[in-house]
C-alpha cells in the first residue's frame, strides 16, 4: 500500500469517528503532558542544583591535607610549595591554584551607610587567600593581588553568600538587594587577630580595610577571598604559619581525567575534598528520584492511554469489519490491514503526543509566572523551575506514538485476522 | 480460463461435527463464458466463489483462475491475485462509506492496482456524472454500478459476482443483468451465483451445486 493512499484511509477513518479520535489523543496527551511536565521540572530544578546551590566545576579538584597519614607522621601530608609543584606536574594538570586560610580570626565592626542603609554591625570574618588566576573572571574592579601599605584588601564574596543575603538575610533585615556590580567597590574595616568568640595569638592586631571587588562561584562560601600573597603576609604578621597551604585547586584538562588525577593525589598521601561534590550529587540523586517517581506515574498514564486506544481501535475494527473485508477483498493483504491500524495508531499518538507537549510547555511557562508574582524570594530561587531542551518535547511525540502503537497490537491482530470471506457472505 | 478439480470444502456445525458444502465439486469455465451457478440457500455458492476467488483458502482441490493456480499461495500473492487478476460483485455492494463513488471505485489502486482509470470504468457504468456523490447519496442499482466499476477498475479476467441482483428491484436488477451481458460480449469471463431465475436466463451456461457437486441445470 502506498504512503498516500494509506494516509488517505486514516484520514477517512478519523473523520468518520471524530469523538473516538478525541477521547485517544486526549488520553495520550494527558499522559504525555504530565511526562514533559515532570522530566522539565526535574530538569529545571536538576540545574539550579548544579548550577546555583553546588555549582561545581566538573574539572576541578580540590586538593586538602590529609589529617591523619603515615606521610604526616614522616613529616609529609602538608602541602608546601615543593608539594604544590608536584601536584602542578601531575599528568593531566593544567593549571594549579593554592590556597591558605587566614589563621587568625577576624572581625568585622561597621557603622555606617550601606547602599543608602544606616547598618551597625559586628561581625566575625573567615576569609582565605587564593592564586588571583584562580578568580580573574569574575573581578569586576582593579587588580586582584595584595595592595600597597594603606591601600583596602580587594576581597570577593561567593555568589551563592550573595544569592542567600538577598534572598534570606537582606529582606529579614529591611537591607537593600545588591548584584556583585554594585557591591563592587564597598568597603568595610575588618581586624585581624581579634575574635568576639575565640582567644587570639599573642601577635599583633592588623588593621586592614576590606574591598568588595565582585562576586564568584570559586569563592569560599562563608566568608572573604582575598588574594594568596595578603593571607601570607597577614599570618606572618601574626606569628602563624605562612608556609604551607590549606588546599590546592587542581585543573584537569577534562572531566575523564579527574579520576585518575584523584588517585595520583591519594598516592601523594593527600586527600580529596568531595564534600561538596557529595552533596550536590545527594541532592542530584533526591531530584532524580522524584523526578523518577513522577515520570513513573506519567508513564502509567501513558499505558492506561495506550490501553485506551487498544479498547477504541477494537471497536473501530469490529464496527468496520465489512469494510476491512472489502478491502481485503480488492486487494488488501494481511499486513495492508494491519499498517492501516498501526497508521490510525500512529497518528492519533502524534497528534496526542503533540498536544501533550504543548500542554506541558504552556503549564511551565504559566507555573513559572505565577511563582515569580506569587513565590516570596527564596535563596537561589530561579527565574525558571524548569529546562526544556529540544530533544524532551520530541521525545514526548515519541512515546506518545510508541503508545499508541502498543495499543493498536491486538486490534491490528484482529483487523488482520478478518476472514473477508465470512465478512462480505450475505 | 477457471478449472476446478475436486473442490472439498467443510464447516463446523457448532456441534463438534463437520458440514460439508462442497464435496468433490468439479468446474470448468473457458474464457469468454458467462455461466451461473445455482442453488438453494446455503447450498455453497458463496463458498465457491470465494474459493475461486481467492478469498477462501481452506479447501482441499485444486484451482486455477487464469493461469494462476491458487493452491499454496501465500497470503501476499493471495492478495495480489484478488487485486489485479479478479474482481468481485458482491449482493450488499460493500462500498467504503466516507469515500465519494470515485474513490470507491479506485480503492484496488490503494492496494497496488496500477493503470487503471475509474472515471473511465464509472463512464462504463453509465454513472461519471455522479462521480462526486458519497454511497449513501446513491440509489441501491446506483451503488450496484459503482461496485461494478470497482470491481472492473484493473481490468480483471474474471468477475465473480454474488447474487448481484438481490437487493434490486425489478426493473433495477435488469439493468444490471444487462451491464453484465454487455461485459461478457466484450469478452470478460462472467461467474454470476444467483438462486433468481432472471441471472440464469442471461447465462450461456447454468450449473447447479447439489450436495456439494456442480451439475448441468
Amino acid at each position: 500500500m502506498t504512503f498516500g493512499a494509506l494516509l488517505r484511509l486514516v484520514k477517512l477513518s478519523v473523520r468518520r469517528d471524530v469523538r473516538g479520535a478525541l477521547s485517544s489523543v486526549f488520553g495520550v496527551s494527558i499522559g504525555i503532558a504530565a511526562l514533559v511536565f515532570f522530566v522539565a521540572l526535574g530538569l529545571g530544578i536538576g540545574r539550579v542544583v548544579r548550577e546555583k546551590v553546588f555549582p561545581l566545576d566538573a574539572q576541578l579538584v580540590e586538593v586538602v591535607p590529609s589529617q591523619i597519614t603515615l606521610g604526616s607522621i614522616l613529616g609529609g601530608g602538608k602541602i608546601d610549595q615543593d608539594t604544590f609543584e608536584r601536584l602542578r606536574a601531575l599528568p593531566g594538570v593544567t593549571a594549579a591554584y593554592r590556597k591558605m586560610n587566614v589563621r587568625v580570626p577576624a572581625v568585622s565592626r561597621y557603622d555606617g551607610d550601606f547602599f543608602g542603609t544606616r547598618l551597625h554591625m559586628g561581625l566575625e570574618v573567615l576569609a582565605v587567600g587564593v592564586d588571583p588566576e584562580l578568580v580573574k573572571n569574575d573581578v569586576l574592579m582593579g587588580d586582584f593581588k595584595d595592595p600597597a601599605e594603606g591601600q583596602p584588601v580587594p576581597a570577593i564574596v561567593a555568589s551563592r553568600l550573595v544569592d542567600i543575603y538577598n534572598n534570606s538575610f537582606a529582606p529579614n533585615r529591611g537591607l537593600p538587594r545588591l548584584s556583585a556590580s554594585l557591591a563592587a567597590g564597598f568597603q568595610f574595616p575588618v581586624e585581624f587577630n581579634r575574635s568576639f568568640v575565640v582567644a587570639t595569638r599573642p601577635g599583633p592586631v592588623t588593621a586592614a580595610t576590606l574591598q568588595l571587588v565582585g562576586a564568584s562561584d570559586r569563592g569560599i562560601l562563608a566568608g572573604l577571598t582575598i588574594p594568596l600573597d595578603t593571607a601570607v603576609r597577614l599570618n606572618k604578621a601574626s606569628g602563624v604559619d605562612f608556609e604551607t597551604f590549606s588546599g590546592v585547586t587542581l585543573q584537569a584538562d577534562g572531566p575523564s581525567r579527574v579520576p585518575e588525577l584523584v588517585a595520583h593525589v591519594k598516592e601523594m598521601g593527600l586527600k580529596v575534598d568531595e564534600q561538596e561534590r557529595r552533596w550536590a550529587e545527594n541532592a542530584g540523586a533526591a531530584v532524580l528520584l522524584t523526578t523518577g517517581a513522577l515520570a513513573l506515574l506519567s508513564l502509567l498514564i501513558c499505558l492506561l492511554a495506550a490501553v485506551n486506544i487498544a479498547h477504541a481501535l477494537s471497536a473501530s475494527v469490529r464496527v468496520r469489519a465489512k469494510e476491512l473485508g472489502i478491502m481485503r477483498a480488492v486487494g488488501a493483504s494481511k499486513r495492508d490491514v494491519r499498517a492501516l491500524i498501526f497508521a490510525e495508531a500512529a497518528v492519533l499518538g502524534a497528534v496526542g503526543g503533540a498536544v501533550g507537549a504543548a500542554l506541558a510547555i504552556a503549564a511551565s511557562y504559566g507555573l513559572d509566572a505565577l511563582a515569580l508574582s506569587h513565590l516570596p524570594q527564596f535563596p537561589f530561587k530561579p527565574d525558571t523551575f524548569f529546562f526544556i531542551p529540544p530533544w524532551l518535547p520530541l521525545a514526548g511525540v515519541g512515546l506518545g506514538v510508541l503508545a499508541s502503537l502498543a495499543g493498536a497490537w491486538w486490534p491490528s491482530r484482529d483487523a488482520a485476522g478478518i476472514d473477508p470471506a465470512r465478512t462480505l457472505a450475505g | 480460463m477457471i478449472s476446478a478439480r475436486g473442490l472439498r470444502r467443510s464447516f463446523s456445525d457448532g456441534e463438534g461435527g463437520a458440514l460439508t458444502v462442497l464435496d468433490s465439486a468439479d468446474l470448468e469455465v473457458a474464457a469468454g463464458e458467462l455461466v451461473a451457478v445455482m442453488g438453494r440457500s446455503g447450498s455453497g455458492k458463496s463458498t465457491l466463489l470465494h474459493i475461486l476467488g481467492g478469498l477462501d483458502s481452506q479447501y482441499q482441490g485444486d484451482v486455477n483462475v487464469a493461469g494462476v493456480s491458487l493452491r499454496g499461495l501465500s497470503d501476499t500473492a493471495l492478495s495480489r491475485f484478488r487485486n489485479g487478476t479478479v474482481g468481485f460483485v458482491f449482493q450488499s455492494f460493500h462500498l467504503v462509506p466516507g469515500l465519494n463513488a470515485l474513490e470507491n471505485v479506485a480503492l484496488p489502486s490503494f492496494f497496488g492496482a496500477s493503470g487503471g482509470d475509474a472515471r473511465a470504468a464509472l463512464e462504463r457504468v453509465g454513472l461519471s456524472h455522479k462521480a462526486s456523490r458519497q454511497p449513501s447519496q446513491l440509489s441501491g442499482g446506483e451503488r450496484q454500478r459503482v461496485a461494478i466499476a470497482r470491481a472492473l477498475y484493473a481490468r480483471p479476467k474474471v468477475l465473480f459476482c454474488d447474487e448481484p441482483t438481490g437487493n434490486l428491484d425489478a426493473a433495477t436488477g435488469a439493468e444490471i443483468i444487462a451491464l453484465f451481458e454487455s461485459l461478457n460480449a466484450e469478452g470478460l469471463t462472467v461467474l454470476a451465483v444467483t438462486h433468481e431465475e432472471r441471472v440464469s436466463r442471461a447465462a450461456k451456461r447454468v450449473l447447479r451445486l447439489e450436495s456439494g457437486k456442480l451439475v448441468p441445470a
